[in-house]
């Protein structure tokens, strides 16, 4: 158990150059594993009373979130790298998808301008769509993006309501955007709406929106395989400390 | 097509690699929780211990020593305050001062503790493990070489020998002439008809009361219903056995007044004159009360010199006949006396008893015959001396369930107690999980000597006891 206990002391001090990190994983993993047994025959397959009662449990409630965290560590990583090729840190998933939510309102705003016959604002490659516009109304205009405030408005609607909120927060399962299916017939209705040169920035929203949705499966991911160290771990130190306790008073008694 | 490129390095060039810097939540609440759950735990730990030393108990106390569940310093006794409070043997020693296996133990002295294991659970301390026994008897040495005992035995079911009463060359001391055969017979004389006996109707616990169906039906005399008189009949031996026996497990002994007088008051008889039954005592005793008889006979019937000899007193066979006719009172009286005295150590005793003695016949012509001993009944009451057996535990069974030679039996030499196979079709190594009676050692075997147990003084008072700390 102390050991097993001292994995932490090694995992804080990763320059600790006592044995290799596997060693002391696979070291942790096995002890921790024979200790169960051992402690139960310790014990005399007794859960005993007071102080021997709440270590028993406090031992089978480490054992069981091990070996749970254990299973977990065994398969979740190679989910998560299956469902998710460019998955990211952990704690940088709240700084990635703030970057996503600038991002994505950058290119609504480039669309809205474009739409509006705002050229300075329109992008290269969009001005290079509506290089072919030639001339309305005998007048020859500065772009030959095609102007129209109803789609504008509507991109911006379904910014505001559906992308901007879906994106900056985390998790937002409820929200329309989080499933894929319904998330592809939304930005489909957004291509019928506005104009072919603008389908590229569609794509883009999708996209932005699709690695949104990686990074909450990550978050999802990254929780349930790290949950059962807020049991396992609290419990640990409660085990060795009352372990500690019980080891001297039962030299005295 | 999207024109945004999701690669690694896109992704890396995002990170803000001074990340590891900042706490993360997760990381904060795991850091918290692993502060607190532990705080908590101590917390716990000091509040319980604030009340009472019991959380350091490994588990509660066998029944018997719950009542010092309260206070840990009576068993774990602290010397010289030192931090060392391990239950030592002068601490069980103060309430039981259980004396030793046997004066000759060979190796060593076990501690109380060692095979009385407390704190687990109300179990009887007395049930100890075979291998408290076994690191003994399972390769037995004496200091002088002669073992009486066994010197293998490792468990009951399977390395035990046969009981001692059973092995060759044993044979049952009883000098009571008993033929069980007879005696289970349907429509057998009893005291007002036929009767059909059973086992209980003579075999019978200590524990339980009630009346015997055969007993004396009412005392004829002082003399007959004394209760010592059954030393003839040897329930001193009988009491010596069940001395440091649970007496209550045990087959009540044996004695005349309660499982034989109903029926073989009449064997007692010995002269129509007279309604009442020779006493079942000594023959000294006998002989006193015929001799009272007869006087009180003749002081009441002055013509009793002319009487003729009551024929049932002639035990044709046994004597010289004609008798001498007598010509005073104390020659009548003795005659009659020897006579009586033949028919009952001659034929009356001899039923039952087996006699040691003779009536010398030249003294029987002279009319002072000398009196026969008669050989002590011996009937074992116990007859696992080194063992303990319930019969109470065992009374869902039929009696012949285990005794299944009884109803065949016809000698008093006949050892009716069942052997160790009988025994083991019902015990077995593993007890209760092997869906069987526990084979136990103890379940049999005491291992302190209980004769050399000394009194103890009572040093706690119930506030003391009782009392939380």
């Amino acid at each position: 158990m102390l050991f097993a206990g001292l994995l932490g002391a090694r995992k804080k001090v990763p320059i600790w150059r006592v044995g290799r990190a596997q060693a002391w994983m696979r070291g942790h993993l096995w002890l921790g594993f024979l200790s169960f047994p051992l402690i139960v025959f310790h014990s005399g397959f007794r859960f005993g009373v007071g102080l021997t009662r709440a270590l028993m449990w406090l031992c089978l409630v480490v054992f069981v979130s091990g070996i749970v965290g254990a299973i977990l560590q065994h398969f979740m990583p190679r989910l998560t790298t299956q469902r998710i090729p460019l998955e990211t840190i952990y704690e940088q998933i709240g700084r990635v998808r703030s970057q996503l939510a600038s991002e994505a309102e950058a290119l609504v705003e480039e669309a809205c301008a474009a739409l509006a016959g705002n050229v300075s604002q329109a992008t290269e490659q969009q001005r290079a769509a509506s290089a072919s516009a030639g001339t309305i109304g005998g007048l020859t205009v500065a772009s030959g993006l095609q102007v129209d405030e109803g789609a504008s408005v509507e991109l911006q609607q379904f910014f505001r309501r559906e992308m901007q909120p879906y994106v900056a927060q985390g998790g937002a399962r409820n929200m329309a955007l989080a499933d894929r299916n319904q998330s592809r017939g939304m930005f489909q209705q957004l291509r019928l709406l506005l104009p072919p040169n603008l389908h590229a920035s569609i794509d883009d929203l999708e996209n932005i929106c699709e690695e949104k949705r990686e990074l909450d499966q990550q978050t999802l991911y990254h929780r349930v395989l790290h949950a059962w160290l807020f049991v396992h771990i609290p419990a640990s130190y409660a085990l060795l400390l009352l372990g500690a306790v019980h080891a001297v008073m039962a030299l005295r008694y | 097509m999207p024109r945004r490129v999701r690669s690694t390095k896109n992704l890396a060039q995002r990170m803000d690699l001074q990340y590891f810097r900042q706490a993360h939540p997760l990381r904060s609440w795991r850091l918290w929780l692993s502060i607190l759950v532990p705080v908590v735990a101590l917390g716990w730990f000091a509040a319980q211990r604030v009340h009472s030393q019991k959380i350091y108990s490994s588990g509660p106390l066998s029944s018997a020593h719950a009542v010092l569940g309260r206070k840990c310093d009576v068993c774990h006794v602290t010397t010289l305050g030192f931090f060392r409070a391990k239950v030592r043997d002068d601490a069980c020693s103060r309430c039981h001062d259980a004396p030793a296996h046997h004066a000759d133990q060979v190796s060593f002295t076990v501690s109380c503790a060692s095979c009385h294991v407390e704190h687990r659970g109300a179990i009887r301390l007395a049930s100890t493990e075979d291998s408290s026994c076994t690191q003994c008897h399972a390769n037995l040495s004496a200091r002088t070489g002669n073992l009486p005992y066994a010197r293998v035995v490792k468990d009951f079911d399977k390395q035990h020998p046969e009981f001692a009463a059973l092995r060759p060359g044993a044979r049952d001391p009883g000098q009571i002439k008993l033929n069980h055969y007879a005696h289970l017979k349907p429509n057998l004389a009893g005291p007002s008809g036929p009767v059909q006996m059973d086992c209980q109707d003579c075999h019978r616990l200590m524990m339980r009361g009630g009346s015997w169906p055969y007993a004396m039906a009412q005392p004829a005399s002082a003399s007959i219903s004394e209760p010592k008189s059954e030393e003839v009949g040897g329930a001193q031996t009988a009491n010596a056995d069940l001395k440091h026996a649970r007496t209550g497990d045990y087959m009540a002994p044996i004695l005349y007044v309660n499982q034989c007088a109903g029926c073989h008051v009449k064997d007692l008889q010995f002269d129509r004159r007279f309604d009442q039954a020779a006493p079942h005592d000594k023959p000294e005793v006998v002989q006193k009360y015929l001799l009272q008889k007869y006087s009180d006979y003749f002081a009441s019937h002055p013509r009793a010199l002319s009487e003729a000899v009551a024929p049932e007193l002639i035990l044709r066979g046994n004597m010289r006949l004609p008798l001498p006719v007598p010509h005073t009172r104390q020659e009548w009286i003795d005659q009659q006396v020897m006579l009586a005295d033949r028919v009952l150590f001659d034929k009356g005793c001899k039923l039952c008893h087996v006699m040691e003695g003779e009536m010398m016949e030249d003294n029987a012509v002279e009319g002072k015959a000398s009196l026969p001993a008669i050989a002590k009944s011996s009937i074992p009451t116990r007859w696992f001396l080194h063992a303990e057996f319930d019969h109470n535990s065992h009374r869902f069974l039929t009696c012949t369930a285990c005794h299944d030679r009884t109803p065949e039996s016809r000698q008093t030499a006949d050892i009716l107690l069942p052997g160790i196979a009988t025994c083991r079709s019902c015990h077995e190594d593993g007890g209760e999980r092997q869906d069987a009676a526990n084979g136990r050692c103890s379940e049999c075997h005491s291992y302190h000597d209980w004769t050399k147990e000394r009194p103890t003084k009572g040093k706690f008072t119930i506030p003391q006891l009782r009392a939380a700390r």
